[in-house]
């Protein structure tokens, strides 16, 4: 018998919501000692789901029908006191941001121990005891010195580590894990999974695993439920569907994960459009009087061809949104030259930019904090023109144009932005950086909070418009596959430095350094793709 | 307009925020009609000292001097307002400039700012107002002026707070690469979206300079010119055991304005709330 059997789970989303059920009619079995994955994209229902097995609902949302079994007991029956005994005792859950889940002013050490002796009668001692060895079994080092630490002080794979040791703590028998991994490098990635495998083998327990990402899924998982608009469209063993998925869906969403094969070629030599020369960019870090710096980048120089995209990839921390920046001169530079044809742009002040702003422009990170919630599309797409003094009734005309060119309805043109989705919201940020016409267009991590199907799209988009306006491209991202998509030469780098630098096909095929190749190992699902 | 309808209808879905709103209404309305409704100007002298209210042609009887009760808390009304109001508008006017290129710049603009901030924060700020209205002459202007003086650092702190937060979100930056101006970033990408906490400060803000005009009246340091809720209550403190009427009156009129200001605060706080995911 499974552990959990979801029969014809069904969960109703409030009145008003864009859909009536939130989950429709789900049955779902995990069995001892699998890993179970479910994927689907943002709004498929995977993470109620979820959260419906942990009696975690969100306010106004219920389960409205069906059963969840778990060891043969209905959970939707029992009394929120029973639920509250058995989550961490015998379902436990991490979750995508580890730094929103652990309290930011309680040492780590507390937060483990208090976890423990919630459950069970011992001293704070002995439960510190017990939280060291957990997180030893983490592969955390310095034990010590971490429980002393805060959760600001770790790196974000250090914070889900933590987390999945505190939800391990109660040996539970389910581990529910809702995009642990999301949030974090391809590298630490890859170790997660790797961790979570390796304690589910060695505990014998039964995990359920979130994802949108079929590389992962392709990583981590026995078997498999694809979810799409609440219902499961198909289920089966990873390996059988991998090989020979049924539903159009699913093939929709393994075809979304970049595979790495036709490669671009790198382009003929000609002059380059702008180029770094021994670029170096410190931050002073502590206070007023602390003298030592931080150089986030060290000494860096590239060329960029009228056409060509250079992928700069390397993990957070690596110096590459830095040297971004500086390149767009949102940042100065200490020391170096940034060759805009044959312009030192590297120290211009901003009236001296003013020229060089338009021919350069960025496409951003975040869909959501970079546009002007309190400004309309067209109020965003048509700044740029109006900054330069043109006309308004032309650069309305053009901006038409643009969001067609990049696949969004002009009418919807007089809305906000909190209107759209995160990948339409990407759209509309490329819409602006395209208004001024620009020759090198900067995008830093554009794809990296969306959903694989969605990025699948947008990185096509990049790659047709740097085609069809002849642009040169610098593209930044910590994934190797997602450099592989668009990029003509990658360059990457590591603390700051460069590590290697040269043709995609050439890189991907023959790395020269190690790092290089740790970070083409931690792809997920490469090989079984 | 859209925006506008769903705020109306949030703002006013709190019955608190109603209460105030309709109170604040009726209270400016009155502010506003005063010379239209009493013949009489407020000094005019109507009867004898100190007849209870309701007496013959009295709504709210007479003062110490036989001056008509109601006629002075109608003119009072219109004191207050304009004193509340106007010197919110100067402070907040001082406190968004300084606070937003205090937030927006940063560093030793920051720093310089916000000494000058701290240094008018460290003044017991009553006194100070006090010395200052006694230097420029008692008067509607000096205090008016006075009052914004020693308020507009609050202004000014939550202004620099929501600066220093939004000038490093990514919107901001791309006003930046997209060739925008300092002065264009701060008004139109950065200000619009710090609103909120500035509204509601303020609101709050005019209901503190009513009480602060009102203390000043009482101390006899208002215009002399003028009668306002404040003086009123000062002039009466000889008859307070006798008429209630002539303290109890303007101070209840003082406490129902602040409190509705405080309720239309609060409403807006609740209503201008960002939001959604994000």
């Amino acid at each position: 018998m499974s552990l959990v059997s979801l029969r014809e789970l069904t969960v109703a989303l409030p009145s008003g919501a864009d859909r009536a059920l939130a989950v429709d009619s789900v049955n779902l079995e995990i069995g001892r000692n699998e890993i179970v994955c479910i994927v689907g994209e943002s709004g498929s229902g995977k993470s109620l789901t979820a959260h419906a097995i942990m009696g975690l609902l969100p306010r106004g949302v219920h389960a409205s029908g069906g059963e969840i079994l778990f060891d043969g007991a209905d959970l939707l029956k029992e009394t929120p006191a029973a639920m509250r005994k058995r989550r961490g005792r015998d379902i436990a859950m991490i979750f995508q941001d580890p730094m929103a889940a652990l309290n930011p002013v309680v040492a780590i050490g507390r937060q483990v121990t208090e976890q423990i002796r919630a459950h069970r009668p011992v001293s704070e001692h002995e439960a510190l005891k017990q939280a060291a060895e957990l997180l030893e079994q983490m592969g955390l080092e310095d034990v010590a010195g971490l429980l002393k630490a805060f959760p600001h002080q770790l790196s974000g794979g250090q914070r889900q580590r933590v987390m999945i040791a505190m939800a391990l703590s109660l040996s539970p028998r389910l581990l529910i894990a809702d995009e642990p991994t999301t949030a974090l490098d391809v590298t630490t990635q890859a170790q997660i999974l790797k961790l979570i495998k390796r304690i589910q083998a060695e505990r014998g327990m039964s995990v359920l695993f979130i994802t949108h990402d079929f590389g992962v899924v392709a990583d981590i998982a026995t078997r498999v439920a694809v979810m799409r608009h609440g219902r499961v469209v198909e289920s089966g063993a990873t390996a059988q569907m991998l090989r020979a998925p049924v539903h159009s869906y699913t093939r929709a969403l393994i075809a979304a994960v970049p595979h790495g094969d036709n490669l671009l070629a790198p382009l003929p030599d000609a002059p380059p459009l702008m180029a770094v020369n021994r670029l170096t960019k410190r931050f002073a870090r502590g206070g007023f009087f602390a003298r030592n710096a931080v150089t986030a980048v060290d000494n860096v120089s590239l060329t960029l061809k009228r056409g060509e995209t250079l992928g700069i990839v390397g993990e957070s921390g690596s110096g590459k949104s830095t040297l971004a920046r500086c390149m767009i001169r949102l940042l100065d530079p200490e020391e170096g030259e940034i060759l805009f044809e044959s312009a030192d742009i590297a120290h211009l002040r901003a009236r001296g930019l003013r020229p060089f702003r338009r021919r350069i422009q960025m496409v951003f990170q975040d869909p959501f904090s970079s546009l002007n919630p309190r400004h309309t599309v067209a109020d965003i797409v048509t700044a740029g023109p109006r900054a330069h003094g043109e006309n308004a009734d032309e650069a309305h005309a053009r901006a038409v144009e643009i969001l067609r060119l990049v696949g969004l309805n002009p009418q919807t043109m007089d809305r906000l932005p909190h209107e759209f989705s995160g990948g339409q919201r990407q759209r509309i940020g490329l819409a602006r950086a395209l208004m001024l016409k620009p020759d090198v267009l900067i995008a830093d991590e554009p794809v990296s909070a969306l959903d694989v199907t969605v990025q699948a799209q947008v990185l096509k988009l990049l790659d047709d418009v740097r085609r069809q306006m002849n642009l040169a491209m610098l593209f930044i991202t910590h994934d190797m596959r997602v450099a592989a998509q668009v990029c003509h030469r990658v360059m990457v780098m590591r603390h700051g430095k460069v590590v290697e630098t040269g043709p995609t096909r050439d890189v991907f095929a023959a790395p020269s350094s190690d790092y290089t190749r740790a970070l083409l190992a931690a792809i997920p699902g490469r090989g079984s793709l | 307009m859209k925006l506008t309808a769903r705020f109306a209808h949030r703002f006013f879905s709190r019955p608190t925020a109603l209460v105030g709103f309709a109170l604040f209404a009726v209270i400016a309305l009155v502010a506003l009609l005063a010379p239209v409704i009493f013949a009489r100007g407020p000094f005019s002298i109507v009867g004898m000292p100190l007849l209870p209210p309701g007496a013959p042609g009295l709504l709210a009887g007479s003062d110490v001097l036989g001056r008509d009760m109601a006629v002075g808390l109608a003119y009072g009304a219109r004191i207050s307002l304009l004193v509340g109001i106007a010197s919110t508008l100067f402070a907040v006017g001082i406190g968004v400039l300084l606070g937003a290129v205090a937030g927006y710049y940063g560093g030793l603009v920051d720093d310089l700012l916000m000494r000058i901030t701290e240094f008018f924060q460290i003044i017991p700020s009553f006194v100070l107002l006090m010395v200052l209205v006694a230097f420029l002459q008692p008067s509607l202007g000096s205090t008016v002026i006075g009052i914004a003086l020693v308020t507009w650092p609050q202004v000014a702190r939550v202004v620099r707070g929501e600066f220093l937060s939004l000038r490093s979100r990514e919107f901001v930056q791309a006003a930046r690469t997209l060739g925008e101006g300092d002065i264009r970033i701060i008004f139109t990408q950065i200000l619009p979206n710090a609103l909120p906490p500035i509204v509601v400060v303020s609101s709050m803000m005019v209901g503190s300079a009513i009480l602060t005009e009102s203390a000043l009246s009482f101390l006899g340091l208002g215009d002399p010119n003028l009668l306002s809720w404040g003086s009123m209550i000062g002039g009466a403190r000889s008859a307070m055991w006798v008429a209630w009427w002539t303290s109890v009156l303007p101070g209840l009129s003082i406490m129902v304005t602040v409190l509705a200001l405080n309720f239309i605060g609060d409403g807006l706080n609740d209503a201008l709330r960002p939001r959604g995911p994000r």
